[in-house]
């Protein structure tokens, strides 16, 4: 019998989930791959080659679900990625979709991965792939004829015949990733709208309702107006923002910036506030930018502990020594910006 | 009587201004900013995660390259906040630095590239807004705060490369200016 290795599955550029382990046994020994009308994907060798999983056409043949280990699919998330994720079969699409499709709740990290080349496929164990021969000799004996899998022949044979190396199917294959990779974008731009854009949108909206609405706008304004009307006040409004300290609480989802920068905009279109001033604000406005963050961007980083230690605290006294020097720069940039107006 | 119903109009009149304004950023800014959402979405998945670590590796060997092209680059291919993991690829030393720039990257091209924050835009917008209101073109305020930035936010970088070195005395605390090999 052929003897099944742990292979680990990451997802691959633009892709979702997984990492994915999967290992094969004696009952689930096959990879079912539903891809291009029948025409083998790429990865297909790689994974046959490290896990010794006997490969399955889907579109030829089918295969009791409880002889799956994987399923190798290239949907542009209308149905199929959603499928075998709900019967709980490990699945891997071609095509970096994520949660999309009907079925986009049964889309979750450790039963589906995306975006997947052969870069991202290597033996769970950390191991180097193992030599070219061993895979030959592994499919080779495969004692069974089930589903009408050729195992007499080499893949690369069967490949051969499903078309792998038909032009026509190559380009099918690439206009149907972009289309995919295309479709997958414009998912993920409306899912950013609505769940960061528009909500912040409501909430400001509705403040700046309440503000002009009860006439606390007009005393805000004539609060807010030294400071954000002219050079000293908004030099002043970003040294005080980026005081090492005040700068991390002001920080987060930079609400104040976002507000203060409504405010403001609203106060240029009433001409209260020159339009010249516009670059100088957008400056002072954020001289704080990521101070609450910083911890997290080091992690990001990769940073260690120390670093993150000296890290938070440089970065601080960075953006308090250097925000005067910024909103002068905007400033002195201003000139000749807007200047008719 | 009387008072009631102005009480109750100036209620109901501060939900009809709010939802004026929002109407107003949905209508205007919201169509724009998808597309180029998508667009970028899209060229960021097709161009590849491997080939950014690639200039990466090679962009940390000097401040310009550090502070300035480097995070410019990761802001407009990886967005907030993923650019500031391209920080992986320096030295510790380097780290808070090249953070300082890459966060403030992540905002002053988001004028022109609004796809880098979308979280954040509003500082932006907001203003550009009001500009827009005034019958003028917000393209070179976008434009200069990006110039304006690239040479701040390198400013801001290299300067934590100063502050770092004073909070390593303070605190007594030696980080590698090597990079760590793996």
């Amino acid at each position: 019998m052929a003897e099944y290795r742990a292979i680990r599955v990451e997802k691959g550029s633009g892709g979702f989930g997984g990492p994915l382990t999967i290992q094969g046994t004696e009952q689930k020994n096959k990879v079912m791959y539903i891809t291009g009308g029948g025409v083998a994907p790429e990865i297909l060798d790689k994974i046959v080659e490290l896990s010794g999983l006997e490969p399955v056409n889907g579109f030829k043949t089918s295969c009791p679900e409880d002889q799956l280990a994987l399923v190798i699919i290239d949907c542009g998330g209308t149905l199929r990625c959603g499928l075998y994720p709900k019967k709980r079969i490990p699945t891997i699409n071609i095509n970096p979709v994520g949660k999309a499709g009907p079925l986009a709740q049964y889309i979750k990290e450790d039963i589906y991965v995306s975006g997947v080349t052969n870069a991202t496929i290597a033996l769970a164990d950390g191991s180097a792939a193992p030599v070219e021969a061993a895979p030959v000799e592994e499919a080779a004996p495969a004692p069974e004829k089930k589903g009408g899998i050729d195992t007499s022949k080499k893949l690369s044979e069967q490949m051969a015949e499903n078309g792998k190396g038909n032009a026509l199917a190559k380009i099918g294959l690439g206009a149907g990733k972009v289309v995919a990779t295309f479709n997958q974008a414009a998912r993920d731009a409306v899912q950013t709208c609505i769940t960061t854009l528009l909500p912040f949108m409501g909430f400001v909206s509705l403040l700046i309702g309440i503000i002009n609405g009860t006439g606390f706008g007009n005393f805000f304004s004539t609060l807010l107006q030294p400071l954000l009307g002219n050079f000293v006040g908004l030099l002043i409004l970003g040294i005080v923002c980026s005081i090492p300290g005040l700068s991390a609480i002001l920080g987060p989802g930079a609400v104040i910036s976002q507000i203060l920068g409504g405010i403001m905009g609203a106060e240029i279109a009433a001409g209260r506030i020159s339009p010249t001033l516009a670059l100088v604000g957008l400056f002072a406005l954020n001289c704080h930018a990521a101070c609450d963050f910083i911890p997290v961007g080091l992690g990001l980083a990769e940073a260690e502990t120390e670093t993150v230690e000296v890290g938070v605290v440089s970065v601080m006294y960075s953006r308090f020594i250097t925000s005067w020097v910024r909103v002068l720069i905007a400033f002195v940039a201003s000139i000749g910006l807007y200047a008719a107006a | 009587m009387d008072f009631l119903v102005k009480f109750a109009s100036a209620f109901m009149g501060v939900f009809q201004l709010g939802g004026q304004q929002f109407m107003g950023w949905v209508t205007g800014i919201i169509p724009t900013i998808l597309m180029l959402l998508i667009m970028m979405n899209a060229v960021i998945a097709l161009i590849g995660d491997e080939r950014i670590e690639v200039v990466a590796k090679v962009c940390t060997s000097n401040p310009i390259l550090r502070y300035a092209v480097l995070p410019w680059i990761s802001a407009f291919m990886l967005g907030n906040p993923m650019a500031l993991s391209m920080g992986k690829f320096m030295p510790e030393f380097y780290k808070p630095s090249y953070y300082a720039a890459a966060s403030y990257h992540c905002h002053t091209n988001s004028g022109i590239f609004p796809h880098i924050n979308p979280s954040e835009i509003l500082i932006y917008l907001g203003i550009a807004q009001g500009v827009t209101a005034l019958g003028l073109d917000a393209t070179p305020l976008a434009l200069r705060y990006m110039l304006v930035g690239f040479v701040a936010n390198f400013i801001s970088g290299w300067a934590t490369d100063f502050t770092t070195a004073f909070v390593q005395k303070q605190q007594g605390i030696q980080l590698s200016k090597e990079l760590k090999t793996h």
